[in-house]
């Protein structure tokens, strides 16, 4: 069981300021994650809510005018079987390229377009990874590229290796990224809004190849979004983020069936639901706040109905609802009012569970 | 709200065919989004017998069938998603109908004046000032180099609309406010609002000249899910309020649901299937219509980790969409198809 | 919650040390409050790229000595009494001298000469018993004031420089816009013309210009102006095929706005950046061709001078009297290198790509 539980990432305390000329953004206030090894986690939130920057500190690719607290331990295996536990944020660029980066940890970002080198062919880029950290034979690199192409399912994939990244369509130049990023046997997969610049029929199929993969080879593997439809898809555990913090924590079906923070109830009432025909959704009002200006207490309260009081003078902690389930507002404080979430996400949930119960599910 | 289809279409459209002349070397004779790619073009590769050394050779000129006989009205009042994926034609028919294209063939009435062809002075500027366009990324569309109230009163300034500052000042204001911004809003330059709020601003342009028609293509796509619905519900109330008729251009059918009366679905520059929002949700018919379906992430998590996506492949199923004709299924639902595939779908 | 915080958030933390009263846990009720959209970052797009161009020192050092050279060269001919073109045969050649100066055993008038018996000190004020001449840059072989023929020369150097990039921006960008705008035969056929032109040798049509028409400045900003304004076209034809298939230009199409409407008032402002840079990074170029031309003896007629002419008559006595070609050059190699810092920095202010988050 112990072995099961075993954590791959870590990050405790997480504090990113970044030094702008405008002048400095705190960007990541005090985030705390997890993520077991095999396991699918994913960070909700809207844009500016720092989930990008998040995982950039992972990978040890923030800009330089970022000053970073905190700790992010990350576990990985050697290739003799000896386990060590790395603090990323203690280790320089240069050990963490040669280590870390594509061998342990890969990013597969948002827009295929901008992410594949145009002017060098499908093949190279492939292989670079292999070359550069096995320092493998090319003969070999080649025959592994081929390999992996054909697992992310791109046919004809000897013919593809020698084509160029404009010759193909954006969901294959995407399962290229992802062909490119297992290329080094990573441990943990990141996907920075994966799904975001494809179309929804290729986004399905993008989603269930990594979900395949990842049970293949047993990967763990984060998502960033703003999309609850895909993470609903992918994630077993869930981190809504909100502001540089994160608001709510949770494995997905707490998250779904039993929200707690009001700005993941906004989140759910957004969404698009597609079965009952309500025609109208309830979205959260306004807009992310601008983290430039920081305000006391809890960056969501000027968007927030259910606000008290106490959410302007004070930011709430971290109330824990079950062994998984944790939310950061002060409606779970004993001596708040009871509020219940809107009538017509109620509403919604009941329906979700009983269309969960009719798929087995035992809630 | 209701929508009377008694009454005279706003816009009709007929047997609209839109094809590009793509030259060698990417340069096209028409402005072609880069998006619309429908790829017809081969690129064959010269082999040398030496190693290493092949050369691309690309055929002298290529038409890029995009659009191929789409017909279709909206009425006054109405809401018609038109949905598809990329490639699908979508914004080029979009991009057509107010005139950013000229037509290849086919007919376009808008109020009953034919606007696929050379225009008279008063049609076009009827055109120019009654059919207008949201478009999909709110930072691109706003001149980064004007402030957001310029940006809005142009199309007062370009038409000479208002006859004094102060009237045209106050017309702005008016729009902002029902945009959901305020003056001060209006200062400020496109990079100082958030992506909703620009797309907001976006939204007061297009309403500025009071369009009877507004053409909102992919609007929502650069949004976050919670910003999509903010825009949504807004178009909804202008509608309410000013009777507007929109075409609704998405690449998902979501969001669609939500504010369209109407829907159409494309694929490669075929209009498969069109009816009402229910007609299409509870009874899709055509096998691309339910793949796309299939294809809409849900929120269940228990739901959509055991649901798999359709998947659907013109070839294998053996389609072909040009042989195709359009049959009613009922009430204004349509499904473009074959007499034998019709029977096997229904 | 040990992290250090940014003075801005002192209120967070005495916050923290706030004990929440019974009477916190209501509902606020801010349903009212909720506007659309509270304040996001209000900063002028000139004011952050001014911004950026302050942080680089550099850029900063260019623009002040062009600012000091340009007040010089407006005022420094005045400074003294001699005039550009009054010739003082007597005072030929005279070292520089500096009142103040002077009692230091520098500028005091004397210059080392080399003769074949060895070197010897000479001071032609004192031999010629001036008491109360002074040639702060020395006098030239005819007697004048190399002070006030610098800074004049700088002025006309200046002047022509400036005036031809200018109108070479106006022209090349009117060219290069139109042309990338329209595309197609209209494209075609101004592209060609521009090869065509650009094929003829520079030195070639500005020789014969110069040879066809009176010498002066405004021949020679004429000769400048024709050879000048094809790189700028250029950039402003790339831009603005970069440009028009943008939405905000589909945009204004849609409201009905005519050609020019969309060349210059829509994608012109979007354009500046790059144009100005251009036009600071052509200035140099042009000051030097400028001076190419007057040192070849193609440029401003005798005894009008610019930096290019100055030049080339100390050179003819440059063994002798070295001081006399030392302030033209330190002048144009300093307008020169202020003017490429200052376009050095305006290319990263103005650079649209320059991100901190």
């Amino acid at each position: 069981m112990a072995e099961e539980k075993e954590k791959i990432l870590q990050i405790r305390d997480l504090d990113i300021t970044i030094h702008t000329a405008a002048g400095s953004v705190h960007a990541i206030q005090g985030v705390d994650m997890d993520l077991i090894r095999g396991e699918t986690a994913a960070i909700v939130g809207e844009s500016g809510s720092g989930k990008s920057i998040t995982m950039k500190a992972v990978m040890g690719i923030l800009a330089g005018n970022a000053s970073v607290k905190g700790s992010i331990e990350f576990c990985c295996y050697h290739e003799d079987g000896r386990r060590e536990k790395v603090d990323i944020l203690k280790q320089d660029k240069k050990w963490i390229r040669k280590h870390m980066n594509g061998k342990q940890i890969a990013m597969v970002f948002q827009d295929p377009m901008t992410s594949l080198d145009p002017t060098m062919s499908i093949g190279k880029q492939v292989m670079e990874g292999m070359i550069w950290h096995f320092k493998m034979p090319k003969k070999e690199a080649w025959n592994r590229g081929v390999r992996l192409l054909e697992e992310v399912g791109i046919d004809d994939a000897q013919k593809r290796m020698k084509q160029y990244p404009h010759q193909l369509s954006g969901g294959q130049k995407q399962r290229v990224a992802i062909a490119i990023a297992l290329a080094c046997n990573p441990e943990l997969l990141i996907c920075d809004e994966p799904t975001t610049a494809l179309d929804v029929t290729i986004q399905a199929r993008i989603l269930e190849l990594v979900q395949r993969i990842q049970k293949e080879r047993g990967l763990s593997v984060i998502y960033i979004t703003h999309d609850l439809g895909v993470v609903a898809k992918v994630a077993d555990y869930v981190n809504v983020m909100y502001a540089g913090k994160i608001v709510e924590k949770g494995r997905a079906d707490e998250i779904f069936f039993d929200p707690r923070h009001p700005y993941t109830w906004g989140l759910l009432s957004a969404t698009p639901d597609m079965n009952g025909m309500d025609r109208r959704l309830d979205p959260i009002p306004g807009s992310p706040p601008d983290l430039l200006h920081e305000c006391a207490g809890d960056a969501f309260s000027p968007r927030n109905p259910y606000a008290l009081v106490i959410d302007d003078k004070m930011a709430p902690p971290m109330f824990q609802i079950t062994d998984t389930h944790f939310a950061a507002t002060w409606l779970l404080d004993p001596r708040a009012p009871k509020v219940e979430m809107p009538k017509e996400l109620k509403a919604r949930l009941n329906r979700m569970r009983k269309e969960a119960r009719e798929y087995g599910s035992k809630l | 709200m209701a929508v009377n289809y008694s009454l005279k279409p706003l816009l009709k459209v007929e047997g609209l065919k839109q094809y590009f002349h793509v030259h060698p070397g990417g340069a096209v004779n028409q402005h072609r989004p880069a998006n619309e790619c429908t790829a017809i073009n081969e690129t064959r590769c010269v082999d040398f017998g030496i190693p290493g050394l092949r050369m691309p050779i690309r055929q002298q000129t290529v038409t890029v069938k995009a659009v191929e006989d789409v017909s279709f009205e909206i009425y006054p009042g109405e809401t018609y998603g038109l949905v598809g994926e990329s490639g699908s034609g979508k914004t080029t028919i979009g991009r057509s109908i107010i005139r950013l294209y000229n037509p290849t063939g086919g007919k376009i009435w808008f109020n009953g004046l034919d606007i696929s062809r050379q225009m008279d002075k008063d049609t076009k500027k009827f055109l120019r000032t009654q059919m207008q366009m949201i478009f999909q990324d709110p930072m691109a569309s706003l001149n980064p180099r004007k402030r957001a109230g310029r940006i809005i009163r142009e199309g007062l300034e370009i038409h000479h609309s208002c006859r004094s500052r102060a009237e045209r000042d106050a017309r702005v204001g008016e729009i902002l406010a029902k945009v959901g911004l305020t003056m001060e809003h209006g200062y400020r330059y496109p990079h100082q609002f958030s992506g909703g709020q620009r797309q907001r601003v976006g939204i007061a342009r297009a309403l500025i000249m009071n369009p009877q028609l507004i053409i909102a293509d992919e609007c929502l796509s650069a949004l976050d899910v919670s910003i999509q619905a903010q825009v949504v519900n807004l178009m909804k109330d202008i509608q309410e309020e000013t009777k507007t008729a929109y075409l609704f251009i998405a690449h998902d059918l979501s969001m669609v649901k939500y504010i369209s009366h109407r829907i159409g679905v494309l694929h490669q520059g075929h209009l498969l299937e069109t009816g009402t929002a229910e007609e299409i949700f509870e009874d899709p018919i055509h096998p691309y219509t339910k793949s796309l379906l299939s294809a809409i992430p849900v929120l269940n998590p228990v739901v959509a980790k055991k649901r798999i996506w359709k998947s659907y492949d013109k070839k294998t199923l053996g389609i072909d969409y040009s042989k195709g004709s359009y049959h009613l299924i009922g009430g204004m639902h349509y499904v473009k198809c074959t007499e034998d595939e019709f029977n096997r779908w229904t | 919650m040990k992290r250090r915080k940014p003075n801005r958030c002192k209120t967070i933390l005495e916050a923290e040390a706030y004990v929440p009263a019974d009477s916190d846990f209501r509902l606020k009720d801010n349903r009212e409050e909720m506007v659309p959209d509270a304040s996001f970052t209000v900063q002028s797009v000139w004011l952050d790229a001014a911004k950026g161009y302050v942080q680089k020192a550099s850029a900063v050092i260019g623009l002040v000595f062009i600012i000091l050279i340009g007040i010089m060269a407006a005022a420094g001919p005045g400074m003294n009494a001699y005039t550009y073109s009054e010739q003082y045969l007597s005072q030929k050649n005279f070292a520089p001298r500096v009142r103040v100066l002077e009692n230091f055993g520098i500028f005091d008038g004397g210059e080392v000469l080399k003769t074949g018996a060895g070197t010897k000190v000479v001071n032609r004020y004192k031999e010629k018993n001036l008491e109360n001449v002074y040639y702060w840059f020395g006098s030239d072989n005819f007697g004048r004031d190399i002070w006030t023929r610098t800074w004049l020369g700088t002025r006309v150097s200046l002047i022509i420089a400036v005036a031809a990039t200018v109108i070479d921006m106006v022209i090349g960008m009117s060219y290069g816009l139109i042309s990338g705008y329209f595309g197609g035969w209209v494209d075609m056929v101004m592209q060609r013309f521009l090869e065509i032109a650009n094929g003829i040798p520079r030195l070639v049509v500005v020789t014969l210009l110069l040879m066809a028409l009176e010498p002066g400045m405004l021949t020679v900003m004429l000769a400048l102006m024709l050879t000048e304004w094809m790189g700028m076209s250029r950039i402003a034809r790339a831009e603005m095929l970069k440009l028009k298939e943008q939405e905000f230009v589909l945009a204004s199409r849609t409201l009905g706005a005519g050609c020019f409407f969309i060349i210059f008032r829509e994608i012109l402002p979007n354009i500046m950046g790059p144009i100005i840079t251009q036009v600071m990074f052509s200035i140099p170029t042009a000051i030097f061709t400028e001076a190419f031309l007057s040192f070849a003896g193609l440029g401003i007629p005798v005894p009008q001078c610019s930096l290019g002419s100055l030049i080339a008559e100390g050179f003819n006595s440059f063994t002798a009297h070295p001081y006399q070609i030392i302030p033209p050059i330190a002048v144009m190699a300093l307008l020169m290198l202020s003017f490429n810092l200052a376009a050095d920095g305006l290319l990263k202010a103005l650079d649209p790509k320059r991100k901190e988050v």
